[in-house]
């Protein structure tokens, strides 16, 4: 490089060399400012490959125009450096003062000011992935601090959707297995694509317009917005506000699926529901046509068994109205049948007691008959003489002679005759 | 059910029709003349359900920039 350094410098002094005398007072070279660095410069440029330079971020300033100005330091030394807008629109995020990252660039001469620089293409903090990682997080607490992250957002994915809406490539392995899925689950479905590039520059747009020209199609019941496994720049459409905000705001429920199981996205954190896969998206949405045809044909025998339920319980309704009629009807006589009972007890008393009573005056009656009954005399010995017509006899003249007549004595009759009158002062009974 | 209304039923909404008809068929309270009505009605439910359920091809389209949407004549493309 000195060597080269010193042809440049002396270049177009050849005069010099040629003349064998030493000259008594040569004018030196006087080099223009501008001569001076554009000749750095160009030693920089062309003798210094590319490369990689390790350190800290010190201070970073986005221009207007999106150029980038830092410096990168460790310990001893600082490094100015420029990364020019074009290169800086593909930073995730600026990264923060103190950041260990590392930078691929030129180093050249900021001839204007005389400052050597490195031109970075790339800056990556944190390994690779450090910036991404700071944007992703940089979004989220954006997103979370209006809410859209929130859990209440999310909406239930409707159970049997006519039409499924896919926002991704069209060439894409995503949306093979999207409708490969959808075809041997639900093939009643209706499957809509709306394409859109899903990685590169403004993608994260694209996306985002794909879907809100689904919606606008009005036709779809759900979304799968997503795309096939890639690198993290690859998904990193996914990560980006414009595709975060058009899924937050979507009137449709949104399936984020993205890269592989263990991507996670803003897209993912954003839609109603994250799946691993764009397969596992579409097992999601569809529920599966031969299990639900299956339960379909067990219906009729469950509404069987629901109407022959309905029957018997409206003949044990009927049973048991009957056995609460008869329970009531029972109720109302059981009073009436008692009073029954007591009014026939009182009467059969009373009857009793009016034969009772009857009996003890015909006993009394019976005192008082005997009492005057004549044949209480006759058993006295004492005879009562009638005519066989009944007539009582009482005088002797009532007696003719030979006349037959009745003796009726305490034990019996018997016939008699009369022989005639007796002294009446002859005989004494 | 007319069959007007049977048509305008999305699959959806017929299924879960189904499911509450059946959730209200298996409790413990419905009469035998609700039950015949919901009987009636699950059924015609299983029958178009069946029918759309045993659909085989599935429809693959493409959203076109008018709002339009045309088939992909080969969904593995």
């Amino acid at each position: 490089m000195s060597d080269d350094l010193r042809l440049d410098l002396f270049e177009g002094n050849d005069d010099v060399s040629v003349e064998p005398a030493p000259p008594p007072a040569p004018e030196p070279k006087v080099w223009s400012v501008s001569q001076v660095n554009r000749a750095v410069k160009g030693l920089l440029e062309d003798n210094v490959e590319p490369l990689w330079v390790g350190g800290e971020i010190g201070q970073w300033t986005r221009s207007r125009a999106g150029h980038c100005y830092f410096t990168l330091k460790d310990d001893q030394a600082q490094l100015k450096s420029v990364m020019f807008a074009r290169d800086a629109a593909l930073l995730p995020t600026d990264p923060a003062e103190g950041m260990k990252v590392r930078c691929f660039g030129g180093l050249t001469l900021y001839e204007t000011r005389g400052d050597y620089q490195m031109v970075a293409r790339r800056v990556e903090a944190d390994g690779a992935e450090g910036l991404w990682r700071k944007a992703f997080e940089e979004l989220k607490v954006r997103l979370e601090a209006d809410g859209l992250l929130a859990h209440e957002r999310k909406r239930p994915l409707p159970a049997y959707p006519r039409t499924i809406g896919v926002v991704t490539s069209p060439t894409g392995a995503a949306f093979r297995d999207i409708v490969s899925v959808l075809a041997r689950r639900a093939p009643w479905t209706r499957v809509i694509l709306c394409g859109a590039r899903v990685q590169g520059q403004g993608a994260s747009s694209e996306v985002a317009a794909a879907l809100e020209r689904l919606v606008a199609s009005e036709l779809p019941d759900v979304i799968i917005v997503g795309r096939g496994g890639g690198s993290l720049e690859d998904l990193w459409a996914f990560n980006e506000e414009p595709l975060a905000r058009a899924i937050a705001s979507c009137p449709i429920p949104v399936v984020s699926a993205v890269g592989h199981e263990v991507d996670v996205t803003i897209s993912d954190l954003v839609a109603d529901v994250r799946a691993p896969t764009p397969s596992a998206a579409a097992e999601t949405v569809v529920p599966d046509g031969v299990a639900l045809l299956a339960q379909v044909q067990r219906s009729p025998e469950r509404l069987g068994r629901g109407l022959r339920r309905a029957v018997q319980r409206r003949r044990v309704a009927v049973v048991d109205r009957l056995a609460r009629l008869a329970r009531g009807i029972e109720r109302r006589l059981t009073p009436v049948r008692q009073s029954l009972d007591m009014g026939s007890l009182a009467l059969e008393r009373g009857m009793n007691q009016r034969v009772e009573r009857q009996r003890a005056r015909l006993k009394g009656l019976g005192g008082r008959l005997e009492a005057l009954s004549p044949l209480a005399t006759l058993s006295r010995g004492y005879t009562v003489a009638r005519t066989p017509e009944g007539r009582v006899l009482r005088r002797v003249h009532e007696f003719g002679a030979g006349m037959r007549f009745h003796l009726r004595l305490d034990d019996g009759t018997i016939a008699a005759e009369a022989v005639g009158p007796v002294d009446p002062e002859g005989t004494d009974e | 059910m007319t069959d007007r209304e049977n048509e305008d039923f999305t699959l959806e909404a017929r299924l879960t029709r189904l499911e509450s008809i059946l959730a209200r068929m298996e409790s413990e309270e419905v009469d035998l003349d609700e039950a015949l009505q919901l009987f009636e009605e699950g059924v015609a439910h299983v029958r178009e359900a069946e029918r759309v359920l045993s659909e085989t091809e599935l429809r693959v389209e493409e959203l076109l920039a008018s709002g339009e949407t045309q088939e992909i004549e080969d969904g593995e493309a």
